[in-house]
Order: C-alpha cells, then structure tokens, then sequence
C-alpha cells in the first residue's frame, strides 16, 4: 500500500481516534494461502462503541481477516494488538478469553448436541464434569433479555436458521464478548429479522462493546455502521466515517470504477413469450412437511419458454418446499408438475434432471455441492452424463467457467471448500447456468453475492433465457431482484399464490401488501 | 440356569468394558481400527504381569495403564497429524498382535517352567467375584453413559467427533478432549482385555490373536450406536452368542465356521435393524469419524 493511500486511511478516522484507545488493533497483517494472497499489509483499528463495517467483493478477504482475530488463522505476517497489548491469538478459545467471538455467516453450531451443550464448551469456567445444566438458567436470562422464546435443551438440528444465528448471539453475551466480529451472519436472514439483530448490536455497542460487521450490502452496511472499512483483493482501500460516506465512493472502492458502471445496464426481455410453449406446469400441488401440515397449498402455476417467472414472497411461506417439490427432492402430496410435457411428480431429481432441469439451491452448502471435492469435479459429477469422464474437456470448461465468472481461486482443481462463500455460489451457478436446457429454478441465487457478482449472475439468468429460451423460476426474497428479473410476479404467502402480476404493470407497493398480508 | 448365566459374567463384563471404551473414544471422532491388536496385547500384558507378580490385580492396573498410553499416542497422532485413521490403527493392530507374542510366549514358557498354577495368578471366579465383577461393570456404563449424557466434557467429546472445526471455533480442544477420551477409552479397553485372560479364560495361549474377540467388542459398540446404556444390551446377546455357541451352532444345525461368523451376522442385522428405527439418529456414528483433521484448512 502507498503512503499516500495509507494516510489517506488514518486522517480519515476521526470522531473515534482522538477520545479513546483503540480495543483491537491490526498492524501490517498479510496471509497467504495456496495460490492467493488473503490479506495484504492490513493495518486497521477497532473502538469500543463502535460498529464498524468490513465491505468488500466476495473474495476480498473480509472472512480471513476477522478469522485472524478469532484465532482460526494465523498471520503470515504482522501483529495484532489487543488492548494495547501485543497479543498472538492462537485459537478460538484464546480470542474468546480476550473477548473477542465470532459469528459467522453457516452457524458454527453442532446440530445432534443441545443449544446447552454447544454454548457449555466454551465456557472456562466450568470443569470438564460440570453438568451441562448448570448454564440453563443464565442461558434462558440472556435469551429473555434479547427477546427470544428458545428451549435450550432442544438440539440445534431443531431451530431455524435465524435462531441458531440468535444461539450464536447468546453465545457471545455468554462469553462476555467485548469485541463481535460477524461475519455475514445477517446475510441471510430474512430482512425484518435483520432489524432484530441490528438493534442488538447497537445495544452491544452502547454497552461499551465494539462490531465489526462483515457485508458486502453497500447501502445497508451505511445505515447501520459508523465507519466503513473497504477492503480490496486483501487491501484494506479506504477507512471512512459514515458522515462522510457516499455509496457511490464506497462502490468504487470495492469493484474499481469501470466494474460499477455495468450496474446501470438494463437486462434484455423475450419478446413474444404468450406464444413460447410451457416448459414447466404446476397443478394444484400440495406439499406438507415431514409428518406435519400442508406448507404448500394448491399451486398452480405455469413458466413458458424463455419466461421468468418470479415468486416474491417472505421467507418460509412455502417457497423451500415448492421448490424442492418441483426439482423432485420431496414427493407433493397432491397436484402434478408437468417439465416438457412429461409428468415428473414424486419421480425423483434423476428425472428432472434428465429433462434439463437446471437448479440453484438456498443453501449451496447444503444441497449444492461436495465441499471436499475440487471444483472440477464438482462440475463434472453433473455435466457428464455418459460413464466415462473426459477430463481434458471438464478441464477446459470449468476454466472457462472461472474465467467468465470471474471466480477467485487458483485453479480448476482445489476443494471447493477453500473457496469463499461467494465464490463457491458462482461455481455452483455456472454449472447449474450450463446444464439448464429447458428450466432454470433458482432459489435466492444472489443472496450470498457482493453487487457485482449478483448483477452478473442476474443478466447471466436473463441471457440464458433471452438466448436460449429457457424458461425460469426465480424464487427469491429479494423483491428488488424479483422485480428486476422477471416477466411475470407471483406472490406467495402460507403456501398460498395470492397474486398473479405483469412485470411491466405492477406497483411495489402492492406486492409487498400481499407478502405480509 | 442360574449357573448358565453367572458363567456368562467373565464373557459380558470383558466385551462391555471393551465395547464401552471403544464406543468412547470413537465418539470423540478417532476411528479406532487398533482395538483387536491392542486388546490382545492388553490380555497378554495382564497375563505377564499377573504371572510374574502372582497378583492378578497388578495384572488388571498394567494393562489398563499400557493400553491408556496407547489411547493417548493413537488421539494425538490421528488429530495432530493428517494420517489415515484406518493406517494408524491397522499399523497399531499388527504391532500389538507382534508385541503380544513377544512378551507372551517367554512368559508362558516361565509358567510352564515354574509349573504354575492358574489359580496362583487368575482371578478365583467365585459367585462374590463375579457379583462384583457385574456390578462394576455395570456401574462403569452407568457413569460413561452420565459423561456422555449430561457433563461439559461428553459435550466436548461429542462435538469433536461431529466437526472438529466447530468444536475447535467453539471453544473446545479438540487434541486435548481426544486425549482425554483415549486416556478413559483404553483404561477400559485394557480393563476389559485383562478380565479376558484373568477372569474369563484363565490362562494365555499364543493363538489369541487369532481369535478376534477385539473386533467383536468392536461389533458389539457399533450395534448399539456407541451409546453405553444399549451396549449393555447387545454385550449380553453377544455374550451369550459366544458362551454357548456350541449349543446356538448345534440348535441350528450350522458349521463352526458359520457359528464363529454369527457374532458379526447379528452385529450388521442389529445395525441395519436400528437404522430403520427412528432411533436412527441417536443411533448415527460421528459425522467427522476417522478424517483427518487440518486445522487452517476451512473456510467458508
Ligand atoms: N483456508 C483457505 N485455504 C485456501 N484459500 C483460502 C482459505 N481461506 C480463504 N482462502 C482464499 O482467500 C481469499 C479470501 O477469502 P475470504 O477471506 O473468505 O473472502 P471474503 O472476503 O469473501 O470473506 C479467497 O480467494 C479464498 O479463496
Ligand atoms: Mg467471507
């Protein structure tokens, strides 16, 4: 980094340096990995009573640097200094005896153990026999005091995303954090329950308590925080106070300048889709889940070739199982799905697959890929459909496919494990984006993408409908993605499609009354 | 009758010790393919000692502290380095089969010398004996099963089986709750091996480690999903299975060779029994059993 850039860094903190000392802070960190280099010379400092947003593109190395000050990583290069004092952190358990926990964006929770038993393990204060609940009423305090009703005897595998995250905050509380680094813990949750965690985190902060909130959400990232950092393929580019933050500067620190431009494109449109014959159709479908009530309730609905049809919804209204139904992971209860005319109902994902049915699941760490093979092969295990695998040609095209997609890892062959989130979304796009040769079903396919990113996946879904006549089903909580993308708007609500728009014709506002309603 | 099942005791309270062990240290996430090496070398040890000493319980406290180091080197190495869990252990059974013979043949050549009684070395398996034998090592499932069940430390030895990096991000660590459950697991492990020479069989002869009862120990834990309270369950039936497989083999009508092969028929029916049962999931192995483990190596 340059001097000139590096003053540049520090002159522009101001309202937080001159008071207090810092409670954290990094000198000159660098690490490298295989391949890349995470973090360059990062220097940064963290203030009590702050919340400070790490922005970046996916791949910035924003994980690698708060991975650092939990101890899971160790520098290459540099020293961190916690409350004045030089300190190594050499594992979760050292960064947690200085106050400093993480909260990372896939829970780091064990699901067959008890909420109990995953917050008792870290706790020092307790010998090796100590009895599990003896925490429980310290734990059902602080859930109280943040608002959440949870049995904490209840195994993990029993809450729901948002309230693992939430375990993840009582945890921190538990453990007397002073410094919470969360890492896109927020990314995913539905936006009303994002608010729930902000407000936390102010509350965190009024305490004396500092954040460091990883997002690649520009905007959100300015409303919330205090400062912003940026950091750029693992430099840290720009330190600004919110005051005087600009989302259009702070774009430009993350992507460059010529990247934001192509944010403005508008996407292309099929013309002539009332006349496209239907690649995909949904009678009646009435899907329940395990050994529980209906979750879908007669939909009926209808994608065309070259159409994408958005369902707009909030999260947990059906969408999850209509998808699954659709893709044929769960057998419906009632009603029949049509994929080319051939009735795939309950006949397995082999089937659909078959019938060119591309799929870009919610969770890509669960359904979509095999962490521990190599992105090759990852692409691989779904394109090739003969039994032989011409390795050269799986070679060739998953270059391509980094290349286009412009995914940061140093070759076709590591583990798509060592992979950032984001970038493990693109490989798994690309590969879903290939195979689809008649229906695309993408369920949030942006959520865990920065701007840029996202945008590319978007018109890349547009282009392949456009281009190829492929019909889409965009499932997303994204209203703003599902009004940008799609030619046609259902809204869904308790398993119930209660709205049928035209994209061209539809009030916002009227839609989100319908989400809610 | 009841003379039928008090000769069952020697049988069951050496597989229950052995399976409860092993079923503790797996949970912990180390697959532990030494087990038949290391139990054999165990018996032959608590003979050794026993013989030499003319105390059997010199015998039973050997074993247990020679197997515990071997419990501590097999955690360490299988978590700190990143070796097959499946070469380790397998390298480990063979170099316990060797150093058996090793140490048992000049031993038996001395008893034989000497002209030693077993009674003179062996546990006398009076009804008080086996009583206590029982009931201790019932006791000891008990406790195992309370560990694991409701302390901090079963907590910490069932998340480092499931995903070490969570356990290591939440706080535990992971080599040390490894050593822990090795130290504990192999105690019992040799505890159990040394009640097969001492109690039950009276005696030591080279070609115990051919017999295999390691791997029924084995059988036994994984038939009953690791937990100990169920381990109790499937050690008696094998106990029993075993004690009176000539009576089972003529009943039957079946060959030695097909008899010697039922512990392990019923071991893999009892496995698929349970997993269509909605104990399947209490009944699941470790999610992270036998990989090894890198600790920088995740991200995501
Ligand atoms: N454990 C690892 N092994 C190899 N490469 C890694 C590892 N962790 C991170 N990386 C690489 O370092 C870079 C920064 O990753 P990360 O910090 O996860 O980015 P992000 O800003 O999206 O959180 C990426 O190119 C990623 O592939
Ligand atoms: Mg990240």
């Amino acid at each position: 980094m340059s001097a000139f850039l590096s003053n540049k860094v520090f002159s522009n903190i101001s309202k937080f340096s001159r008071e207090v000392k810092p409670l954290v802070s990094l000198r000159g960190i660098t690490k490298k990995f295989p391949g890349v280099v995470a973090l360059d010379n990062v220097s940064l400092d963290i203030y009590p009573g702050e919340i400070l947003a790490l922005l970046g593109e996916n791949g910035a190395g924003k994980s690698t640097l708060v991975k650092i000050l939990y101890g899971l990583y160790t520098p290459d290069k540099g020293e961190v200094i916690v409350y004045g004092e030089k300190t190594k952190i050499l594992s979760p358990r050292h960064a947690v005896s200085k106050g400093i926990v993480l909260v990372p964006q896939t829970p780091h929770l064990i699901d067959s153990l008890s909420v109990l038993e995953n917050l008792i393990i870290g706790l020092r204060e307790y010998g090796v026999f100590a009895r599990v609940d003896l925490i429980e009423d310290r734990v059902r305090e602080i859930a109280l005091s943040i608002g959440i009703e949870l049995d904490p005897r209840k195994p993990v595998a029993t809450l729901s995303y948002t309230q693992k995250q939430l375990v993840s905050i009582i945890r921190a509380l538990l453990l007397k954090a002073r410094v919470l680094l969360v890492d896109e813990a927020t990314t995913l949750l539905p936006s009303r329950e994002k608010e729930k965690f902000y407000t936390l985190f102010r509350r965190f902060t009024e305490g004396g308590g500092s954040v460091v909130l990883i997002t690649h959400k520009v905007v959100e990232a300015l409303r919330v925080a205090d400062r912003i950092a940026v950091l750029k393929s693992g430099r840290l580019v720009g330190v600004i106070d919110r005051d005087r933050a600009r989302v259009e500067d702070v774009r430009k620190l993350m992507f460059g300048k010529t990247v934001t431009n192509n944010l403005q494109v508008r996407l292309k449109r099929t013309e002539h889709i009332d006349g496209g014959k239907r690649v995909l159709e949904v009678m009646g479908l009435w899907v329940s889940r395990w050994f529980g009530d209906y979750v879908v309730r007669g939909v009926s609905l209808s994608v065309r070739r070259g159409e994408v049809v958005g369902i707009a919804g909030i999260a947990g209204n059906g969408q999850e199982e209509l998808v699954q139904a659709i893709v044929g992971l769960v057998k419906p209860v009632r009603g029949s799905i049509r994929l080319l005319g051939v009735d795939v109902t309950g006949k397995g994902v082999e089937l659909t697959r078959k019938l060119g049915l591309g799929y870009i699941p919610d969770i890509p760490m669960r359904y979509g890929v095999s962490i521990d093979n190599t992105i090759e092969e990852n692409i691989a295990a779904l394109l090739v459909r003969g039994k032989i695998i011409k390795w050269r040609r799986v070679n060739e095209f998953t270059s391509k496919l980094i290349r286009e997609y412009d995914v940061k890892a140093p070759h076709p062959r590591v583990p798509v494990k060592v992979l950032s989130g984001g970038n493990l979304m693109k490989v798994l796009v690309s590969r879903e984006l290939a195979i689809a040769r008649s229906l695309l079903v993408a369920h949030n396919p942006t959520r865990a993408l920065d701007e840029v990113s996202a945008r590319l996946v978007r018109r890349m879904i547009r282009e392949k409908a456009v281009g190829e006549g492929v019909g889409v089903l965009l499932v997303s909580e994204d209203l703003d993605e599902v009004l940008e993308l799609s030619d046609r708007i259902l809204v869904i609500n308790s398993g119930r499609i209660v709205g049928v728009f035209d994209a061209n014709r539809v009030e916002r506002e009227r839609i989100e009354e319908l989400m809610v309603a | 009758m009841i003379e039928e099942l008090i000769g069952i005791v020697p049988v069951f309270a050496t597989y229950y010790l052995v399976a409860l062990g092993h079923g503790f240290f797996e949970k912990s996430g180390v697959l532990n393919l030494a087990i038949d090496g290391l139990f054999v070398l165990g018996a032959t040890i608590a003979f050794a000692l026993a013989a030499y000493t003319l105390n059997p319980w010199i015998g039973v406290i050997g074993s247990s502290i020679v197997c515990s180091l071997f419990g501590v080197f097999i955690a360490y190495v299988a978590t700190k380095l990143p070796v097959s869990h499946g070469a380790l252990g397998l390298s480990l059974m063979f170099l316990g089969y060797g150093l058996s013979l090793v140490v048992g043949i000049p031993v038996s050549n001395y008893v034989y010398a000497k002209a030693l009684n077993p009674s003179t070395y062996t546990v006398p398996a009076t009804d008080t004996v086996l009583v206590v034998l029982l009931a201790s090592s019932i006791l000891i499932g008990v406790v195992l099963h309370y560990v694991l069940d409701r302390t901090k430390l079963g907590a910490m030895i069932k998340a480092s089986g499931e995903d070490p990096h969570v356990a290591e991000a939440l706080g535990v660590d992971v080599v040390r709750t490894r050593v822990i459950a090795g130290v504990i697991g192999y105690a019992l492990i040799g505890l159990g091996s040394a009640y097969f020479t001492l109690v039950w069989r009276s005696g030591w002869d080279p070609k115990i480690y051919l017999l295999g009862h390691g791997w029924i120990a084995f059988a036994i834990s994984l038939a009953a999903g690791r937990q100990p309270i169920l381990t109790m369950l499937t050690a008696s039936l094998f106990a029993g299975l075993v004690r009176h497989q000539y009576v089972v083999q003529v009943a039957l009508g079946l060959s030695t060779e097909i008899a010697k092969m039922l512990p392990f028929i019923v071991a893999l029916a009892s496995m698929t029994l349970f997993y269509v049962t909605p104990f399947k999931r209490k009944m699941a192995s470790p999610k992270s059993l036998g990989k090894p483990y890198y600790r920088e190596e995740r991200t995501v």
